[in-house]
């Protein structure tokens, strides 16, 4: 179980992107995160692998505080937690391949890693992972010939690498078009369901988060203003979250 | 929208005092209106134009007339247009926004032209006057000293008359002489020697010539610039000192380094290692050296500071410790763009390479300055076209490594065992192998180094206190102005001249015209055989056609001018839309017309911005085109080094560094409100 509590995030230049932030998700859980643009989701995940430093409160996960953990511990729970991001951030120049093998670091000593010397089965688990993602032909070109989909499965494909027990995404389809949106998700969908990962996804769309999130919070000014079920949220839950003014929207 | 006009009706008392503000001082009005930079621009301007005509008047007598007992400039009537023009434009500021500039930029023009005119002594009559003395250069200049042939036992050049005149007696059968490859080009590409300086015979070995010596420097320059420039570009990029603390102060202390650098040409510099390690080609290549780690220390920090921040955090979320996150998000970045400037500055490197010897005493720059003081035009000829060669091959060869490098594809995993492995080390030796064998030709000399010349502390005793004495700040200043104008009118014209010519060189124009085709591929060539020969190169041509002076480097400069800006134009042409021009060929007009309305409004900007960026080059070339007699702030440099007065060469130095990079500023500043 992923627990947080009381977490607060005040930036140098003294914006509060988390106020207060309490919430638990359950193993095996796929929790969808929704607000507006700067209500502190992708803070708020970044601060689950301590990419950005919490200013207080405590995150802890089966037993472990993450909050507490400094440097090499730091690593050892990060490699455990798969990430996928909006603008996919791969190497652009380099191949598909070596992206992927790149999700692998936190598991191998430095020097051979430098000398890119990696274990026949970490080469074996990238043929895999690619496969897994419907991407074997393209293990030798160039990330950014691919397609913004294709792209991000490759992120997804990374993230698999590291045998994560948990993943955050961080608006993983804001940068695509509705069709890829949903391969995307399906992914997601399916590492949860089978392989029983933990996903914490935030997202734009209401009907993406009714069609794939299993419970769902809602941020607002660094504040949790909703935590339950994705059905539960209605119009003046929608409301309360996205301001008086705002209209559902839905894609496909 | 509306409360612009109502500020119109209400204010004419503030128009009134705008207009009175720009009248007493220039761009006062202007900046008032917080319109800073045009302001500053205009004042600038205004008190740069009073101080260049008086200037010009008290020390040339430019312009001169007199009214009774009173001795002035007429130029000051373009300068009262300009101070009229100021005040329309604060006025007009003030009710539509926006005014035209180019009154008060044609004013400015007009008189720098003038001044420059007259200060670089240009007399387009002594172009025709000693017609036949261009006649005797270009003759010896297509006959170059490749082959001789033995009469009375003495060689003689052999070129293609005489080539002609042995084919046509081998075709009819008479006796043919026996021709050779000449000494001169021994000196040039290298001999196999059989006899020693004394006579003696040995064994055969190959001695190097002046060209092998000049590709040496230049690649031996861009190596060892790459492998210093590189941790220095890391201290030089923002983003990375930003995370150490006290990190800012290196940051700029770095990036005045390299500015500074920069600032001092290749040339310049050569003159002051030489007192250091002594004339020769490690001279040359540390010459070099210094000023393209500048230029590439530079280039890299811009690069590392431009990279993707995305992976970094990707590599970090996934468990990766520092290292591994430089080796996989930070290295596969940096690799292609370094690799392409490195390849970049081994092409301006080797250009370099070719004239830094008229200072530094090495390579073919040595031996074009001997020929030249000798008269040995056809010698010199020889030189120049074989430098033209491998320089144009130079230019092919980095310019495709670069395009293969933006499309470079990832290469498949390297094959299991020896084979793997093969291909690189073979590689890795024969680098090794050429790489010693050009440390051995430039007679790099690492002790050297720790050992400077006795001199050498002389002039770092005397740069400490330069001579700033009125007399020398005189003629400082007039050599400094000299240069200035002189870079600015090769600009111009070579930029006239190389306008209609772009269009030819312009793919997208030619269509399916067979003639336009071939005009394309002779104007390209022209560019690139123009553009491979240094400015200084030139020089030596003109000296002997016009006379040694300003005006003589002026026209070296106009040349490269034309082929570098040439090339720039044609490929601005060839960036343009295709739309508009589709849109005219639909409405049925012609290609004169499709030019004109379709074209031209396009280019416009980007041609604007890089004749400044030419000017600014040009700057920096004329500071050094004195060297090969060409004027300028480069003979009192030489002089005053040549004479040991170094207090008076620090002041030179101090100066062309001081302008070089005021121009390098404002050429950017001037290029970024263009586009």
């Amino acid at each position: 179980m992923l627990k947080i509590e009381h977490l607060r995030k005040v930036y140098p230049n003294g914006v509060v992107a988390l106020n207060d932030v309490n919430f638990s998700v359950e193993d095996g859980e796929f929790l969808a995160i929704i607000g507006l643009s700067g209500s502190g989701k992708s803070t708020l995940l970044r601060c689950i692998n301590r990419l950005i430093e919490p200013t207080s409160g405590r995150i802890t996960w089966n037993g472990m505080d993450i909050t507490a953990a400094k440097g090499n511990e730091i690593r050892k729970i990060r490699r455990q937690i798969g990430m996928i991001f909006q603008q996919f951030n791969l190497v652009k120049r380099s191949s598909v391949y070596t992206n992927v093998l790149s999700g692998r670091l936190g598991y191998v000593d430095t020097l051979p890693s430098l000398l890119q010397i990696f274990s026949k089965a970490d080469h074996a688990k990238v043929l895999k992972n690619l496969e897994q993602v419907d991407l074997s032909e393209k293990a030798h070109v160039r990330a950014d010939s691919l397609s913004g989909g294709q792209q991000q499965r490759v992120g997804i494909a990374r993230a698999l690498m590291q045998d994560p027990k948990m993943i955050l995404a961080d608006e993983p389809v804001a940068s695509l078009d509705p069709v890829l949106a949903h391969t995307i998700l399906k992914y997601l969908e399916q590492l949860n369901k089978e392989r029983g990962m933990t996903v914490l996804c935030s997202l734009h769309f209401l009907d993406l988060v009714h069609r794939y999130a299993t419970s769902a919070i809602a941020l607002k000014d660094g504040n949790v203003v909703f935590q339950g079920l994705p059905k539960q949220i209605d119009d003046q839950q929608f409301k309360a979250i996205y301001g008086q003014e705002a209209e559902k929207i839905s894609i496909i | 929208m509306n409360h612009r006009n109502i500020q119109l009706i209400e204010s004419p008392q503030k128009l009134l005092s705008i207009s009175i503000f720009s009248l007493i001082i220039p761009g006062l009005g202007q900046f008032l209106q917080k319109r800073y930079w045009r302001g500053l621009t205009i004042f600038l301007s205004a008190f740069l134009l009073t101080f260049l005509i008086s200037w010009a008047l008290n020390t040339y007598e430019i312009a001169i007339i007199y009214f009774g007992i009173l001795e002035t400039s007429w130029l000051f009537i373009p300068l009262i247009l300009f101070w009229i023009w100021n005040v329309i434009d604060s006025v007009n500021l003030r009710n539509v926004k926006t005014f035209t500039p180019l009154p008060g930029i044609l004013c400015a023009i007009c008189i720098l032209f003038i001044v420059a005119w007259d200060v670089t002594e240009v007399k387009p009559n002594r172009l025709i006057e000693r017609f036949n003395d261009a006649k005797t250069i270009a003759t010896n200049i297509a006959n170059p000293d490749y082959l001789s042939v033995d009469i009375n036992g003495e060689p003689e050049i052999c070129s293609w008359n005489c080539l002609w005149s042995n084919l046509k007696n081998k075709l009819s059968g008479l006796p043919i002489q026996n021709i050779h490859l000449s000494d001169n080009l021994g000196d040039i590409f290298g001999r196999i020697r059989t006899v020693s300086s004394l006579g003696n015979p040995i064994k055969p070995t190959f001695e190097t010539g002046k060209l092998i010596e000049t590709i040496a420097i230049g690649l031996m320059a861009t190596i060892f610039s790459t492998i210093i420039a590189i941790p220095l570009s890391f201290l030089g990029a923002k983003n990375l000192m930003d995370r150490v603390p006290g990190g800012n102060i290196i940051y700029y202390f770095m990036r005045t380094i390299f500015n500074l650098g920069r600032a001092v040409d290749t040339i310049v510099w050569g003159i002051l290692i030489i007192v250091w390690v002594g004339l020769g080609s490690f001279a040359g290549v540390i010459a070099l050296t210094i000023h393209s780690v500048a230029a590439l220390a530079k280039l890299y920090s811009e690069e590392i500071e431009h990279i993707d921040p995305g992976p970094v955090e990707a590599i970090t979320a996934s468990g990766g410790n520092t290292l591994q996150v430089i080796r996989y998000g930070v290295i596969p970045q940096i690799i292609p763009p370094f690799l392409g400037y490195t390849l970049l500055r081994w092409d301006i490197n080797m250009r370099s390479a070719t004239v830094v010897g008229f200072v530094a005493g090495g390579g073919i720059g040595y031996f074009v300055l001997e020929t030249i003081q000798m008269g040995a035009y056809q010698l010199y000829a020889a030189a120049l076209w074989a430098v033209a060669v491998v320089i144009i091959i130079v230019d092919t060869i980095s310019s495709r490594l670069r395009e293969n490098i933006i499309l470079d594809k990832p290469k498949p995993p390297r094959k299991p065992g020896v084979i793997g492995y093969l291909k690189p080390a073979v590689y890795i030796l024969l680098g090794l192998a050429a790489f010693i064998y050009c440390w051995n030709i430039t007679d790099i000399n690492l002790r050297s180094l720790f050992q400077p010349g006795p001199t050498f502390l002389q002039i770092l005793k005397d740069f400490t206190h330069i001579d700033l004495s009125f007399d020398v700040l005189n003629l400082v200043t007039k050599q400094i102005i000299i240069t200035i104008l002189q870079a600015m009118l090769a600009t111009f014209l070579g930029a006239i001249l190389a306008a209609p010519a772009s269009f030819l060189a312009a793919k997208n124009l030619t269509g399916k015209s067979r003639l336009l085709a071939w005009l394309y591929y002779l104007t390209r060539s022209v560019f690139n055989f123009l553009r491979s020969i240094e400015a200084l190169l030139y020089a030596a041509i003109f000296v002997f056609w016009v006379g040694i002076g300003p005006f003589a480097g002026m026209l070296a400069l106009t040349v490269t001018t034309f082929a570098l800006i040439g090339k720039l134009f044609s490929e601005a042409i060839e960036n343009i839309e295709t739309g508009p021009i589709e849109a005219l060929t639909a409405t049925g007009s012609n290609r004169l017309q499709m030019i004109f309305y379709a074209i031209i409004p396009q280019i416009v900007p980007s041609f604007v911005s890089y004749i400044v960026y030419q000017w600014d080059i040009n700057i920096r070339m004329a500071t050094i085109i004195g060297f090969a007699g060409g004027g300028g702030i480069g003979l009192t440099l030489s002089t005053f080094f040549g004479s040991l007065q170094y207090h008076k060469a620090g002041t030179v130095v101090l100066f062309i560094v001081v302008v070089v990079a005021l121009m390098d500023f404002a050429s950017a500043k001037i290029r970024e409100t263009l586009i």
